[in-house]
């Protein structure tokens, strides 16, 4: 009965350990999803500890070899669904002054050493893209943020989303190109003239 | 291929998306056309400033270590 006991333990712990480097590792990614979902830091935390509470304790069925980031997106994502809109209930009060303190506040911003620092772009302030991100419709900003922040696959994309590959990808040029026209907007406010303006 | 074909594909190509077929005929018409060159690398620009640009927070101390804990303890 003793070495039963022990056993599971030691099973136990071996579980703990994967889940530490496997999902606890995108604890950063996943609060900051979380934080876009919501607008509200509460709501980001809670959203975070439900899920990873839920992952724990489906972490069996996880499919080993599979992007377990996208994985803990998904569960993510439906709780947010389950909370906040099935139960037609509003996440807490948007934090607006949150926005501007992400650029105000926090420094560890990668540096810019791209071919974009070229170009009108690289006018633009980090607020400035941040804001014109949101402005986009969700269905839009949703598939941006999961492709170009997260590095998803259209694929895996298409499974959090709940649609099929040819409307993310379809999303993802609609929504580009209205972000495009916001980014330009600022640019433009900088003095910079775009290919809009010829 | 027209320009309005090729501008649907490019914002699949900077990801990567595209079938073989499809990559051939957007490299096909990018070689013609000046203009969808020109805004292929506005599109390619597009998504460096979205990487780059939108600053990430990191998740609050205390819920790093709460979560630590909830896994920790939970049998």
């Amino acid at each position: 009965m003793k070495e039963k006991k022990k056993v599971l333990s030691a099973q136990e712990e071996l579980k703990q350990r994967e889940f530490q480097q496997e999902a606890v590792t995108h604890i950063n990614a996943l609060y900051n999803y979380a934080l876009h979902l919501t607008m509200n830091p509460d709501d980001a935390e809670d959203l975070v500890q439900e899920t990873y509470l839920k992952a724990y304790k489906f972490f069996d069925s996880f499919e080993r070899g599979t992007n377990c980031k996208a994985w803990l997106f998904k569960i993510l994502k439906n709780n947010y669904i389950n909370k906040f809109r099935k139960n037609a209930r509003e996440p807490g009060k948007v934090d607006y002054d949150l926005i501007k303190d992400f650029y105000h506040t926090i420094k560890d911003v990668q540096s810019d050493t791209t071919e974009a620092e070229s170009d009108f772009f690289h006018s633009l302030l980090h607020e400035e893209v941040y804001q014109a991100l949101l402005s986009l419709p969700e269905e839009f900003r949703e598939v941006i943020q999961l492709c170009d922040m997260e590095g998803f696959t259209y694929e895996e994309i298409a499974n959090m989303v709940e649609s099929p590959i040819g409307t993310v990808r379809s999303r993802l040029y609609r929504g580009r190109k209205l972000l495009r026209a916001k980014l330009e907007e600022y640019a433009r406010k900088h003095g910079y003239n775009t290919e809009i303006d010829e | 291929m027209n320009c309005n074909k090729a501008m649907v594909l490019m914002s699949a190509a900077i990801d990567g998306e595209l079938t073989a077929k499809e990559s051939e005929e957007l490299t096909g018409h990018l070689d013609d056309c000046p203009e969808c060159r020109s805004e292929f690398q506005d599109a390619k620009n597009t998504k460096i400033i979205i990487r780059e640009r939108i600053v990430r927070v990191r998740a609050p101390k205390n819920l790093v270590e709460s979560i630590v804990k909830m896994t920790s303890v939970i049998s």
